[in-house]
């Protein structure tokens, strides 16, 4: 025994399993609590019966071996026993309210006095004991949460004290039973510490996997397939949960009224004061020892006392004794079972005898969870046995009802009867009894112990522990294999204070279930979360509240259930599934309710983010981030320091904590909007458009080559090549002239390169910042560029086609090296130094410097700067001093093609032509070297008409320019055309001979004779072609000039110049004679011999008329006159057109035409007359 | 292409390797293999060439075409245009005047591309100032860029021509420190093999050997000749002396490792002979292991040709005969 109390005093923190000390000492503790006392006060009777009891047996022990925290205890006890006693001594002569219900306490103390021997005190104070057995209970649970966190249990202590009640005295002060209820005090809190201990052992287990568990879900993504599900099963809970609710609406009052009833009942006790808290109780005790001070009764008392309490269970009853305990727990267990909503949902409601009408023909005690409710809410059970009795009937009443094995409702029986078995220990052994009745038996125990039974003694210690299973025959299992038992086989013993354990503490049941770990289950009803057992807790009475608060721990205490391979999931992911049931059910409600049908509601509130889920979602990503335990702590720190800085959000900080990863929670995680975006509104009303600011203009040249000193290299390289061009294209014309006969102006494109200019886009008004993103302008930008290369290259025109297939190569080429960049800048960071503590961000650097990627990347490309470097001096500048010489040698040369005269003249010849040669061809430069180049200065033309120059239209220079009269002809002609044409003289007609000069008037009247009398046409009026001279005298082709033929008159045509028409007759004959060359001719021979006489004209037309072929006289004539216009229309004469003219004629003759006529004959004698000039 | 690979050149190739540094006998292996590959060259420039001229519309190929494939070879092309526009030099001479025997003979000294045409060139041009070279001009010069002929100048000096002709005078340089201390015959030898040529008076072996007629067209150029001579002459030499680099760090490599078990290899780094050497003939010669060395790393591909297949692009599989 005292090596369980040693153990009982370790450290909280200190795991250890259950069954090795905790079990030894449980074993004291079982057989003790069997026949003890069986009133409820719990901790009061345990602290102060129970220890004195303790104390009877065991104080050898404890005094042999006292542990040096009972000694500190003692010692600190003894310092608060010495102030309350001054205290007391101080208020003894003013009595008010408290030292009066203080000193009527004096009974209590007679009672607590009775009570340190091991008789049961008498009954009367005892009710209201209950109430405080309650409060001390919750309260001094509420301490060993503390306990936990200081870790030593000194210290504990007063923080416990501080932080309690007020008015009550810290609680390390003992009851002042003296001295020799020290230690059995000691060894009883000893052994409730260790039952802690494993509490909270197993609490901080659950927690770790717990916390384990929601670190995990960071990690991984779970569908939310199973959402819905969860919510469904979580309404259905929820709405048994109502119908419950409902239908014990009516017996509540009841219920309600018989409380009040029954509290009126009871009487302040030692016995009660047992279950009151440490301090309340430390108060009782002490009002008990002076209760013959204290001038209350005990009913007075008892008032004070439920005032003073705060925390009521709903299921407190003063004349029950251990109805609260058992009650609280075993509504924790049923709605843990409740919650497993997964395999629990048949369960929940009674079987419906639509469903199954033979169902009740079977199971004659039907049993559901719903019902199970209602009978604890009507307060029903009067045992843990009745309690688990009914649940085992659940699942009996199914596994029979089903017989079939593969029936799956057996198989969610068998689950949750699986889980009752582990829930199920967690309910006290506790029959509940009246008052009046425990009352009476103690009151029996008490006549026993006058009696000296020794076994009493024990008996009371252990039950006002009680916790434990009655009697010495369940020693061996101690605590917690009892708990692995199922509690119907435990005898319902009389096991009446057990404290209501799982009431308060989340750190009792926490730390079963830890401690049990895997392999045992977790004590159900506890709540995980802090928040969620301070809402347990506080407002305890409320029964809804409580069934709110509790469904929360339910379903976030299965964490820690093991996955008990009932289906074969992935035991994370089931641990998943059960942890964030509830909260994923909430939130699929939540979402749920957004839609109206398959339609988005718009009635529904917006989703609006709310500052502690932003906060929990900035804390869950900064835990994510973070690594290790380190990152841990941070994390808790940030909790902290955020929950300091959290004003705005206090409210919220209750329901904050849910195990549900982050991406559930989207609105947390949704960033502000951006400043620009926001819909704002002046003053006025007005929305504010603040898209403007965001707008910008395209800064100028973005698209033309910046200016650098390369560009403006190579647009110098070609203007020299547009220039050099120019040139080259004048020479072209020069040298086209001097071997084209006719120039036309039209004939050469004159060329006038155009300097290249790159154009801009026009002005363009970007939404944000970056690049322009307009693949079509780049790429005509990169076009044009790679044309103005192509040009410096020496390109002066490309197609289109080959533009474009070089274009893409240079893209897919700049790509490449963009890639290769980009590669080489994102290649990981190196750390900048070898330490071993090159950790931190700072440190680490990149793996290139800018250079170094810019020289990678050009040799990855094959380029190395060499090769541009001599690009540049090669391709640019020498060829720009290429350029320029050949530029040079081009304009030599076309000086020298101009002016030949000037080409040994050498330099200063080439010099005179320094802007280009056309000056020389439009003798512009004549002025310049002062030089009348066409003489036109010689002809004083330019003073006569007031010339500005003297150049010629280039169209008006004819073939060969350096022929010099050549120009000079073309000049004057030019300047004759300049005067107004003198008025014409009019023309000779007979009229106006008379006025002519006697000299020529005899010539004239010849003329107009011979043209009868028609008017005299001038030479100049003729056609150019038929006048007098217009052709040149042509040697007949025997090269012998002919003699001049007679005046030829004015009236006859050019064309009949050379022939005089007035004598035909002798030469017709001739030649009409020279023509027998002809055959045709020939045979006419005579006739036209016969002919030459003109008075034979009928002798002709008879000559044809002999001829076989002969014609009409008429067609003769018409003949004629055909031949005579034709000659006559045959224009120009000269011997080869004569010949035709004769060969007309022959022609003529040959169709059988005898030339009879006088005409004819004349017409034919004339080209014979030009033959035989000709000959 | 000639069936049989009895090497034609064994002579030709000795020679050339001699003059590029080459000191040693080298085996019939190894002229062997250099021969082959300098057919392949020969080969592989013809067919592009012809190729090229096609693509001109044009059947048989010009110096231009030639020249083209070596055009980025600045050093290279400017010493063809120096050996071009001296052969031009000497035909207009002897076409001139057939009395000048004496000049001719001059010429055919100068117009040997290797034995120093352009040392002979000044006093020439000097002395025959209407026989002046004509500067050999190629189609993607400057003056093709405008329509009209540009005229030559006398008085103008091509400052690139001065900068391409370095490579030459660095080789002439060079030639001339290797024959500062030849004795007479020595150096008798020396210019013989410097005048070692593929096509120099066997115009009609060479044609067989490279495979005219079948690449392109049979009866080729007097200049195009003339040019692949050159150009071989070139190929050995590079060949030669990439070779002589292998070797020679293979020899270092050797002597770093098995010591001094080779004593001759230790002497041929240094650059002078000094009065202990072995004599040059003791020296082992390249072996066919050097030139395929050599050519292997010749023929490696330069980033530049493979840059558009950077990211995701594809190797070929065979990548095109680079021309030496």
């Amino acid at each position: 025994m005292s090596l369980g109390h040693h153990h009982a005093w370790l450290p909280p923190g200190h795991l250890r399993p259950p069954d090795d000390f905790h079990d030894a000492r449980s074993v004291n503790g079982y057989p003790k609590s069997f026949s003890g006392s069986r009133t409820p006060q719990m901790r009061a009777s345990a602290d102060i019966d129970g220890s004195h009891a303790g104390g009877l047996i065991s104080d050898a022990d404890i005094a042999g071996d006292e542990d040096p925290r009972i000694a500190m205890f003692r010692e600190l006890y003894k310092r608060s026993e010495a102030k309350i006693n001054t205290l007391f001594a101080n208020q003894k002569s003013a009595e008010d309210a408290l030292r009066g219900a203080v000193a009527d306490s004096d009974q209590p103390q007679a009672q607590d006095q009775r009570a340190d021997e091991p008789a049961p005190p008498p009954a009367p104070p005892k009710k209201p004991a209950r109430k405080l057995d309650d409060d001390d209970y919750d309260e001094y649970d509420d301490d060993d949460e503390e306990d936990d966190a200081d870790a030593s249990p000194p210290a504990k202590h007063k923080a416990l004290g501080w932080s309690q009640v007020p008015s009550s005295f810290p609680s390390p002060s003992r009851p002042p039973s003296g001295s020799t209820s020290v230690g059995p005090d000691a060894q009883k809190e000893a052994k409730k510490e260790t039952l802690e201990d494993i509490r909270k052992k197993l609490e901080e287990d659950k927690k770790a996997t717990e916390e384990a568990a929601r670190r995990s879900f960071h990690t991984l993504f779970y569908t939310l397939e199973n959402d819905r599900d969860a919510m469904l099963d979580q309404q259905r809970l929820e709405e048994s949960e109502r119908q419950v609710e409902a239908e014990m609406s009516g017996q509540a009052s009841a219920g309600n009224n018989a409380n009040p009833t029954s509290n009126g009942y009871g009487s302040l006790s030692s016995a009660n004061l047992g279950a009151s808290s440490l301090t309340l109780k430390n108060l009782i005790a002490r009002i008990d020892m002076k209760r013959s001070l204290v001038q209350a009764s005990d009913a007075e008392l008892r008032s004070l006392m439920s005032e003073v309490r705060k925390n009521r269970s709903k299921w407190a009853s003063e004349d029950k004794i251990g109805q609260e305990e058992l009650y609280e727990a075993a509504e924790k267990v049923l709605s843990e079972l409740k919650a497993m909503t997964e395999h629990s949902s048949a369960f929940l409601t009674r079987v419906n005898k639509r469903d199954a009408p033979d169902y009740y023909t079977i199971i004659k005690h039907p049993m559901d969870l719903g019902t199970m409710t209602k009978k604890l809410k009507a307060l029903q059970y009067k045992s843990k046995q009745e309690f688990v009795d009914d649940i085992n009937l659940i699942w009996s009443n199914c596994f029979k009802y089903n017989t079939n094995p593969e029936h799956f409702l057996r198989k969610h029986a068998m689950y949750m009867k699986k889980e009752t078995e582990k829930l199920v220990p967690l309910i006290p052994e506790i029959v509940i009894r009246d008052r009046a009745e425990v009352e009476a038996e103690e009151r029996r125990l008490q006549m026993a112990e006058l009696d000296g039974a020794e076994e009493s003694d024990d008996e009371p210690i252990m039950s006002s522990r009680g916790r434990k299973a009655p009697g010495k025959s369940s020693s061996k299992k101690g605590t917690a294999p009892v708990r692995n038992t199922p509690s119907g086989s435990e005898p319902p013993g009389g096991q009446a204070s057990q404290p209501p354990g799982p009431v308060r503490s989340d750190s009792d049941v926490a730390m079963e279930g830890t401690q049990n770990g895997f392999a045992t289950p977790p004590p159900g009803t506890q709540t995980p979360s802090d928040p969620a057992g301070v809402g347990a807790g506080i407002p305890g009475s409320q029964g809804d509240a409580m069934e709110i608060d509790g469904l929360i721990p339910t379903s976030t205490v299965l964490s820690a259930l093991p996955a008990s391979g009932v289906e074969s999931e992935d035991p994370e992911y089931k641990v998943w599934k059960q942890v964030t049931k509830k909260d994923r059910a909430v939130i699929a409600a939540e979402r749920h309710r957004l839609f109206k049908g398959d339609k988005l509601n718009s009635e529904e509130p917006a989703l609006l983010r709310t500052k502690a889920g932003m906060r929990r979602w900035l804390r869950n990503q900064k835990q994510v981030n973070a690594e290790g335990d380190k990152a841990q702590e941070s994390t808790s720190q940030g909790m902290g320091s955020g929950s300091a800085g959290e004003t705005l959000a206090e409210g919220i900080e209750v329901d904050e904590d849910r195990v549900i990863p982050d991406y559930y929670d989207v609105m947390s995680g949704v960033p502000d909007l951006p400043a620009q975006l926001l819909w704002k509104e002046d003053s006025d009303g007005n929305i504010v458009d603040a898209s403007e600011e965001f707008l910008r203009v395209l800064p100028r040249g973005s698209f033309t080559q910046p200016d650098s000193k390369l560009a403006r290299k190579m647009d110098a390289n070609m203007r020299q090549m547009q220039e050099t061009r120019k040139i080259c294209s004048k020479i072209g014309i020069v040298k086209q002239m001097q071997l084209q006969s006719q120039m036309y102006q039209n004939q050469f494109q004159k060329y006038q390169p155009e300097p290249f200019v790159e154009q801009d886009v026009p002005a363009h008004v970007m939404n944000d910042g970056g690049p322009v993103i307009s693949p079509w302008v780049c790429r005509a930008a990169l076009q044009r560029s790679v044309a103005k290369i192509f040009y410096h290259t020496g390109f002066e025109e490309y197609q289109p086609s080959a533009l474009d297939a070089v274009t893409d190569a240079a893209s897919d080429f700049f790509q490449k090296i963009g890639e290769t960049l980009k590669s080489y800048m994102e290649s990981p960071k190196v750390p900048a130094t070898d330490s071993a503590e090159a950790t931190t961000a700072a440190q680490w650097k990149r793996a290139y410097t800018e250079p170094e990627i810019v020289l990678h990347t050009l040799s990855s490309v094959g380029i190395d700067v060499e090769s541009l470097e001599s690009y540049i001096k090669d391709d640019v500048e020498r060829l720009g001093t290429k350029l320029s010489t050949v530029h040079d040698r081009l304009r030599s040369l076309l000086s020298e093609l101009l002016r030949p005269a000037l080409a040994d003249g050498g330099e200063d010849g080439s010099s005179a032509f320094q802007d280009g040669s056309e000056q020389f061809i439009g003798g512009d430069f004549a002025e310049d070297i002062d030089e009348d180049f066409f003489g036109f200065k010689e002809l004083g033309l330019d003073k006569e008409f007031g010339l500005a120059t003297l150049s010629v239209p280039l169209h008006l220079l004819q073939n060969r320019m350096y022929n010099a009269a050549q120009a000079q002809n073309t000049s004057a002609a030019q300047a004759i055309t300049l005067f107004p044409p003198p008025a014409s003289y009019p023309r000779i007609t007979a009229a106006n001979l008379p006025s002519q000069i006697g000299l020529v008037q005899g010539f004239f009247a010849s003329r107009l004779q011979t043209s009868n009398n028609e008017p005299l046409v001038e030479d100049l009026e003729l056609p150019p072609k038929q006048r007098p001279m217009a052709a040149r005298p042509r040697l007949p082709a025997s090269g012998k000039i002919p003699p001049p033929s007679g005046p030829s008159g004015p009236t006859s045509s050019p064309q009949k110049r050379p022939l005089p028409p007035t004598a035909p007759g002798q030469p017709a004959a001739k030649s009409g004679g020279s023509e027998p060359s002809k055959k045709k001719l020939k045979k006419n021979s005579g006739v036209a011999v016969g002919a030459s006489d003109p008075a034979g004209e009928g002798d002709e037309v008879t000559a044809g008329g002999e001829s076989s072929k002969a014609a009409p006289a008429k067609a003769t004539t018409n003949e004629t006159f055909a031949v005579d216009a034709n000659a006559k229309g045959e224009g120009e004469p000269g011997a080869p057109e004569g010949a035709g003219i004769e060969k007309h004629a022959s022609t003529g003759t040959s169709t059988g035409i005898p030339g009879s006529s006088q005409s004819n004959a004349s017409a034919v004698a004339l080209p014979n007359g030009t033959a035989d000039d000709a000959s | 292409m000639s069936t049989d690979r009895t090497p034609k050149y064994r002579q030709e190739i000795q020679q050339m390797m001699f003059v590029s540094g080459e000191t040693a006998e080298p085996s019939v292996d190894t002229t062997t293999l250099i021969e082959e590959i300098v057919r392949q060259q020969v080969v592989e420039i013809l067919a592009r060439s012809t190729a090229l001229a096609t693509r001109r519309g044009v059947r048989s190929i010009s110096t231009d075409d030639l020249i083209f494939l070596i055009r980025h070879d600045k050093a290279k092309v400017s010493r063809l245009k120096t050996f071009l526009s001296w052969k031009d030099v000497r035909k207009n001479v002897k076409d001139s005047d057939d009395k000048g025997g004496a000049d001719a003979a001059d010429f055919a000294a100068a117009d040997d591309p290797i034995a120093g045409g352009v040392v002979a060139g000044p006093q020439d041009v000097a002395s025959k100032p209407k026989n002046k070279r004509a500067r050999v001009g190629l189609a993607w010069d400057v003056n093709s860029f405008y329509s009209v002929q540009v005229p030559e100048r006398e008085d103008e000096e091509d400052e690139e021509e001065e900068e391409q002709n370095y490579a030459t005078l660095q080789r002439l340089a060079a030639a001339d420190e290797r024959t500062k201390n030849m004795t007479k015959e020595e150096y008798v030898f020396w210019s013989e093999c410097r005048q070692a040529s593929f096509t120099y008076r066997k115009s009609k072996r060479f044609r067989e050997w490279a495979g005219f007629g079948i690449v392109t067209e049979s009866k080729p150029n007097d200049d195009i000749v003339d040019i692949l001579g050159f150009l071989t002459f070139e190929i050995v030499q590079t060949l030669t002396e990439e070779a002589l680099k292998v070797k020679e760090r293979e020899d270092r490599e050797k002597n770093r490792r098995g010591g001094a078990e080779n004593g001759e290899s230790i002497k041929k780094r240094k650059r002078e002979t000094g009065l202990f050497d072995p004599p040059e003939e003791g020296r082992t010669p390249v072996e066919p292991r050097h030139i395929r060395e050599a050519y292997r790393k010749l023929q490696a591909t330069p980033n530049k040709n493979i840059a558009m297949l950077l990211h995701n692009g594809r190797l070929p599989a065979r990548m095109p005969l680079r021309l030496i």
